[in-house]
């Protein structure tokens, strides 16, 4: 008896709350079912990876062919190597680039010239992939370009950058760089404004030098953020697709196909949705991964979890 | 000594300073030449783009190619981007609005489970074919409800709107509560014209994000009539579309106007709202 009164009780304390906050409740149901039907519904889409869903009208369970296949698939292969090389060169290239330019934004004196240069070079991240390709194609063109009639003009050829397959990952990679680079250096200048001041004092009476402060109090003060954007690189590095998807050309397959595209292709183009779903998981499980251990490494290294 | 010293470290800062304005003119001008580019040759005459050294100086002003390109095919994959972006955006508020809402309540039912359903979908990405298949069966392929239902709320912007709304001192709420006030009132009378900065750079990012869609609309479009201006602009720079010149070679200033249009909302709106993407993108927030 004694243990069923607390129950009726938080029973009902349960259904007044209900009804307390029918408003809130109602207001939450488009964006719950919009939560359902666009990222949660698709989750169970990814139990058609294990079927050849696409061509025929009756679908059938394959089991793990798909992936058998992928294993054996040339284009596949190549479409991961492009991926892993642009990744790393997009980790190695870009990921430095925002830290570095804000501590040089931090070292100025004007509070003027600071906001204007985060003013700059924050614009080009609200272009769409297709505007920043046009930029690149424009400037990079053979004929009429900025960057060729700098080369012509030093007595060089015209490099038709967008079509050579030895140019066009830098071209990526380059891209990336210019559209993505002021998000991650507004960060940065905002998380270096919260390291404390007395901070530098305590380190330049103990004697640290200029790379002595930067290296013992302003990096430590703000790796939270550092690995934050770290993880937030990882996790859609693998996932590189509007931009290669805007920029590549029959010309470039070869070194631009990455496995975004390849899935896209092969789903929607060729209507192969069982395999290119199976392809996709594939992707989102290895993306999945980098990111979680990166967390687990974080965790363990730096006493300092992000997700 | 202790002199020499420090006459020895003012000097090194002055090169470094030195150093850093001119590595930072730099930066600036990498990203000021090819937007200026674009700009000054969006207004230059023909006559001028027709050799190869139309780079930096502007020679002429004229607004004629603008006029020629809303007069060609582009107005309507421009009326198209305007109406995805209105359209959008309206969509948008009205279901991010009171989940964002519903949602800064701390005592909200079921709140942590619903926070943490929504953190797991930013970083898990089931990734394009499930999404496709999922629009596909609801119907949705070859309408416009397509490039913007399915990608109507944005996590970012609920989360930005919620921890806001969250800020605001629950006291307020309370004695309104007390007054009468549910908790629609409550979101109507009381918070909407607290949050109206907020809510501002919210609608415009909103619209910006909606202008900028590309792979949605050529995944879930057929349709060229329904082609938004990032579809065209696409392939008139990347496979020499020539719609414009009626067969024939698209100059390099009309191709600018076609991209400055591409440009348009970030160029009119990115002054006004640049200070709320500041401290609207702080993942911090993502936790509470």
């Amino acid at each position: 008896m004694s243990s069923k009164i607390p129950m009726r009780r938080k029973k009902t304390t349960f259904l007044t709350n209900l009804r307390n906050q029918k408003y809130l409740l109602l207001m939450l149901m488009p964006g719950v079912i919009w939560y359902l039907l666009f990222k949660y519904l698709p989750l169970l889409g990814l139990s058609l990876g294990f079927t050849d869903y696409g061509f025929r009208a009756k679908v059938s369970f394959v089991g793990l062919d798909n992936f058998k296949r992928l294993l054996t698939s040339t284009i596949f292969w190549n479409a991961f190597r492009n991926t892993l090389i642009i990744s790393l060169a997009n980790i190695i290239f870009y990921f430095p680039t925002p830290l570095i330019v804000a501590l040089l934004i931090n070292e100025l004196k004007s509070v003027k010239t600071k906001r204007f240069i985060q003013f700059l070079i924050y614009i080009p991240y609200f272009f769409s992939w297709v505007v920043v390709g046009s930029i690149f194609v424009n400037l990079l063109s053979p004929s009429t370009g900025l960057v060729n009639s700098v080369i012509t003009k030093f007595g060089g050829k015209p490099i038709y950058f967008m079509a050579s397959v030895k140019h066009f990952r830098p071209v990526l990679i380059t891209s990336y760089i210019w559209r993505q680079m002021g998000y991650g250096a507004v960060i940065y200048v905002a998380s270096l404004t919260t390291v404390q001041p007395e901070l530098y004092e305590a380190a330049t009476i103990d004697g640290a030098g200029h790379w002595g402060r930067l290296w013992h109090v302003t990096l430590p003060a703000i790796r939270s953020t550092i690995v934050t954007m770290l993880l937030l690189n990882l996790s859609h590095v693998l996932l590189i697709f509007e931009q290669v998807l805007v920029m590549y050309n029959a010309a470039v397959y070869g070194v631009a196909d990455v496995l975004q595209t390849y899935v896209f292709r092969e789903g929607v183009l060729s209507g192969d949705l069982g395999y290119s779903i199976a392809v996709g998981m594939f992707t989102s499980v290895i993306s999945l991964t980098l990111v979680l251990s990166t967390n687990k490494f974080s965790s363990r290294f730096l006493e300092e979890p992000i997700l | 000594m202790i002199k020499s010293n420090t006459i020895r470290e003012s000097t090194s800062r002055k090169v470094f300073r030195a150093f850093n304005t001119i590595f930072l003119t730099f930066v600036c001008l990498i990203f000021i030449i090819p937007i200026w580019n674009v700009l000054i040759t969006s207004v230059a005459k023909d006559i001028d783009v027709m050799g190869s050294d139309y780079l930096l100086v502007p020679r002429s002003f004229t607004l004629q190619n603008y006029w020629r390109v809303l007069n060609s095919g582009y107005m309507g994959a421009f009326k198209n981007s305007l109406k995805v972006a209105v359209l959008g955006t309206i969509f948008s508020m009205l279901i991010t609005v009171p989940m964002g809402f519903a949602l800064s309540q701390k005592h909200l039912l079921g709140r942590s489970i619903i926070m943490k359903a929504i953190v797991f979908t930013m970083v898990f990405d089931v990734g394009i074919m499930p999404f496709y298949i999922v629009v596909r069966s609801l119907g949705l392929i070859n309408k416009t409800a397509a490039i913007i239902i399915p990608v109507g709320l944005s996590t970012f912007n609920l989360i930005i709107l919620k921890n806001y709304m969250g800020s605001i001192p629950v006291s307020l709420l309370e004695s309104a509560k007390l007054d009468g006030c549910n908790d629609a009132t409550i979101l109507l009378k009381i918070v909407l014209p607290l949050s109206v900065s907020i809510l501002a750079a919210v609608i415009l990012f909103y619209f910006v994000s909606y202008w900028n869609r590309y792979f949605e609309v050529i995944m879930f479009i057929n349709d060229s009539r329904k082609y938004t201006l990032q579809v065209v602009l696409r392939s008139l720079m990347f496979e020499s579309d020539d719609s414009l010149g009626g067969g024939q070679y698209v100059y390099n200033n009309l191709k600018m106007a076609v991209m400055v249009l591409g440009m348009l909302p970030v160029l009119i709106i990115y002054p006004f709202v640049q200070k709320h993407f500041v401290s609207g993108i702080m993942l911090g927030g993502v936790k509470g």
